[in-house]
């Protein structure tokens, strides 16, 4: 299979590929690695048929290909298993992997033939699954080789695994690559998606880096180094200028001790994490996206409980607190999604900007007049743009709608601060008003957890670095001018520090 | 408010539209005309006629305000018809049961039949709540639980055996909602269900109480973050809801009827769940939307009165009329959008956002 100058813009005039071209050898574990965002999905959604490019060709075998739909891409043997799975759960591996494809007995469908075909597979490429089990029985590892088994029972010559060990533990990930490695000997091929480099390390042949919709890398493995493969995901970066510089002598404020969370969501798994933010410290997490920051987001929500090791709050626990009780705590938290969990698109901006606010209560009303007055003072001072403080928040840009979550979350005067992709998609302007402020607190005495994705931000706003990866803190950083983003990129990768 | 109206300018001329093709070619009418006529203008030709409009808005005030509520906080429980007939049924039963009479009696017995009534909405908000059930088919089966533990007891304990039919025994005189306009059945309860949703659609919009009912509709993640219990409030607003259209099932048997004698579910809450859609779940929207829904059921009474056309027919006009103005309101519920989105992005099967 071929890739010729595959360009992809999206109608909103984002370049989510540009002009990417590249092999992949029949019978190879061809490894697709690059930051999120970088265009590996938009690929392997044309590949999928998907999303169609805007220009570029697609050869397979020499002739050259169109692919319209996932139905289209099956009949040219490739077959996907997505990140997240399409398992039906009230019905059993077999009636699962027949799904689409059933075999029949005149008008009726032949269980028998259906459940005989799914043992054989199953039995064929030893992905032990019951095909009697109903799905919902089975554990996370066990419904992936369902559907590997379901992609196999397409007759695919090209099989895509998107992140397939985002969602294992370890053993589990082990076992997969052993039948993965099985599969290529049977004459498979097999596109690898991971961020984690020391697997593809383990598993593939070669490897294709892309970084803001262009091919950096693209070689036998066994001919590139960790660092060529490493610098070709990262990229090299102009290294911050304004970077901070002050001593932190307080009192951590905000402590993780030894937690560990266990979740089917892989973001949410944590592993004897532990970090203290001190009082006026700001702390970056630095981590490729789905490595345990969402368990870090989650805790600081109320939304998962540590299953061991505990939170602290000033020293005082609150490990399984919820959200209110966190709030009443002197917790801010700006989070990753405006809209899902920022505020509510249908209400107004002063209803937002100053939603639950204790000062513009009277008794059990709200004194619309001080709320009001409250949501265009803050509306100024945040610099949003708006018409009437009575519009829609979904009326606003994703940086002006950002900017009223800050504002309201801002407004309390917060001892600790959780900023969880703080200036995702907004303009610099935005952007800058945000990190001062952040700044500001951080100066003020308050404890700053800040989670991006974005290694610029976290290099130009933290006094100490944490990386993750897998769940675990991979290695800390006190944030200094010899601090690159060459330097984390191993630990982030899991090709450094602590497993 | 202009949209409503908008809206509901619409549904009459499209009523209009349905009737005149309609009527013509199903049944023979010496004069389509005048019965279009009387559809439209019928109601408000003679005091008697728009008194029969009020009469018919008053019971449909309350359980259009309850359901308002509840869909307003997110959930679709239709519990309100149950609850409506239970409602009646106990303030009947406590009537009945207390010691003493008089017109103290009256604010007793409302109270314990919206009380009890409320269960019907209460329970499947609390089976939500606790058990992710879903409230449309908990509260569509409690309205049947509703019924037939209301006939049972009704059957077994409060039977007049002197009447003809299934019914309790004729409501002392004094406990009657006293009436208000001369040649007409409306009485006190109009004015109570007026000022309820006007009190209703205050505390919504002013109260911190009504803030965060609103937020917990509008978007549950944000209330979570705000670090609201969005599980109780939840339950409190199907507890109110429930209890407000059980108060107009009480109010309805004390304005207008003799006896209690409903054999079957009465109708005014399925009424109140499309005058809650029409108002937007809007509590001062709620009366000019009660007040359409009548208007159109009295137009088809007297359609069906004067002319040979069947009740059914008339029912079935409605009907569409209704599908036709809600289906753009349906289409824009924040609830059914997410609802649908999550379905969509199901089945396109590529990556959903991480949450």
């Amino acid at each position: 299979m071929t890739f010729e100058n595959i360009s992809k813009v999206y109608p909103n005039g984002t370049a989510a590929l540009e002009s990417v071209s590249f092999r992949i050898e029949p019978q190879v574990i061809h490894a697709l690695c690059g930051e999120n965002g970088a265009g590996k999905s938009t690929l392997m959604k044309i590949l999928f048929g998907l999303e169609a490019p805007n220009s570029g060709r697609i050869l397979l075998g020499g002739h050259e290909v169109s692919i319209r739909s996932p139905v289209a891409a099956a009949s040219h043997g490739i077959g996907m298993v997505h990140q997240h799975f399409s398992l039906l759960p009230s019905m059993t591996v077999a009636e699962n992997i027949a799904l689409g494809n059933e075999p029949r007995r005149g008008p009726f469908v032949d269980r028998k033939a259906a459940r005989e075909r799914a043992a054989a597979l199953a039995e064929r490429y030893r992905l032990n699954v019951d095909p009697d089990a109903p799905v919902r029985t089975l554990s996370i590892a066990a419904q992936q080789k369902v559907e590997i088994l379901k992609a196999l029972s397409r007759k695919v010559s090209l099989l895509i695994l998107d992140e397939p060990t985002a969602v294992l533990a370890p053993l589990e990930s082990e076992e997969l690559f052993e039948r993965l490695l099985a599969l290529r000997a049977a004459g498979l091929t097999i596109v690898f998606i991971s961020h984690r480099l020391r697997e593809v390390r383990q598993l593939a042949d070669h490897v294709s880096v892309l970084r803001g919709g262009r091919v950096t890398l693209d070689a036998e493995l066994a001919a590139v180094s960790d660092a060529e493969i490493t610098s070709a995901v990262m990229g090299r970066r102009i290294a911050a200028a304004a970077r901070r510089e002050h001593n932190i002598a307080g009192k951590p404020r905000l402590e993780f001790e030894h937690v560990s969370v266990r979740s089917a969501a892989p973001g949410d798994t944590l592993a004897d994490v532990s970090l203290s933010v001190h009082a006026g410290e700001i702390l970056g997490i630095a981590g490729v996206d789905g490595s345990g920051q969402s368990g870090l987001t989650g805790l600081l929500s109320g939304r998962l409980v540590p299953e061991a090791g505990d939170i602290r709050f000033d020293g005082t626990s609150v490990a399984g607190a919820t959200m209110r009780d966190l709030r009443r705590a002197g917790m801010a938290h700006l989070p990753a999604d405006r809209f899902a969990a920022g505020g509510a698109a249908t209400m107004s901006l002063a209803e937002n900007i100053t939603a639950e606010a204790e000062d513009i209560r009277a008794g059990a009303f709200i004194d619309l007049r001080k709320r009001d007055r409250r949501a265009l003072d803050l509306l100024a001072e945040y610099n949003v743009k708006f018409r009437r403080a009575d519009q829609p928040l979904k009326s606003l840009s994703g940086g002006n709608a950002q900017k009223v979550v800050a504002a309201r979350e801002f407004a309390t005067g917060p001892q600790i601060v959780i900023a969880d992709q703080p200036t995702r998609g907004i303009d610099a302007g935005a952007a800058a008003m945000l990190h001062a402020k952040l700044r500001d607190f951080s100066d003020a005495g308050a404890a700053v957890l800040l989670i991006s994705a974005d290694l610029d931000e976290i290099l130009v706003l933290s006094d100490t670095i944490v990386t993750l990866y897998a769940g675990r803190v991979s290695g800390v950083f006190r944030n200094a001018a010899e601090v690159t983003p060459e330097m984390l990129g191993p630990y982030m990768l899991g090709l450094a520090g602590a497993d | 408010m202009a949209i409503l109206v908008r809206t509901l300018i619409m549904a009459v001329l499209l009523c209009a539209i349905i009737l005149a093709v309609v009527l013509p070619a199903v049944i023979r009418l010496p004069d389509p005309g005048a019965a279009l006529w009387t559809f439209i203008a019928g109601p408000l030709s003679a005091p008697r006629y728009f008194g029969n409009v009020l009469e018919y808005a008053t019971p449909v005030l309350l359980t259009g305000l309850g359901a308002a509520l509840m869909f307003r906080a997110g959930m679709f429980n239709i519990g309100v018809e149950g609850a409506f007939f239970l409602g009646a049924f106990l303030t009947a039963a406590t009537i009945f049961t207390l010691p003493f009479g008089g017109w103290i009696a009256i604010p007793l017995a409302l109270f314990v039949g919206a009380l009890g009534g409320s269960l019907v909405c209460a329970i499947p908000g609390a089976l939500k709540v606790r058990f992710d059930a879903s409230e449309l088919v908990t509260s569509l089966m409690f309205n049947f639980i509703a019924l037939y533990v209301g006939l049972f007891l009704l059957n077994y304990f409060f039977r007049d055996p002197t009447a003809g039919a299934l019914a309790t025994a004729r409501l002392p005189a004094d406990v009657k909602l006293p009436r208000l306009i001369e040649g007409t059945r409306v009485h006190l309860g109009l004015v109570i269900a007026l000022a309820i949703c006007i009190v209703a659609g205050i505390l919504l919009f002013t109260s911190r109480a009504g803030f965060r009912t609103r937020v917990v509709g509008a978007n549950p993640g944000f209330a979570a973050h705000l670090g609201l219990n969005t599980g109780s409030i939840l339950f409190r607003v199907q507890l109110l809801g429930g209890a407000l259209a059980a108060l107009g099932g009480g109010i309805e048997l004390l304005g207008i009827y003799p006896r209690f004698s409903w054999p079957a579910l009465p109708g005014q809450g399925w009424t109140g769940i499309t005058v809650a859609i029409l108002a937007r779940n809007n509590p001062f929207l709620v009366i000019p939307a009660a007040l359409f829904m009548s208007y159109l059921q009295t137009g088809g009474d007297l359609l069906a009165r004067n002319y040979d056309v069947p009740s059914e027919l008339v029912g079935l006009i409605q009907a569409l009329v209704i599908l036709g103005v809600s289906a753009d309101y349906l289409m824009r519920n924040p609830a059914l959008g997410r609802w649908l989105a999550a379905r969509s992005t199901r089945r396109s099967g590529t990556e959903a956002p991480a949450p």
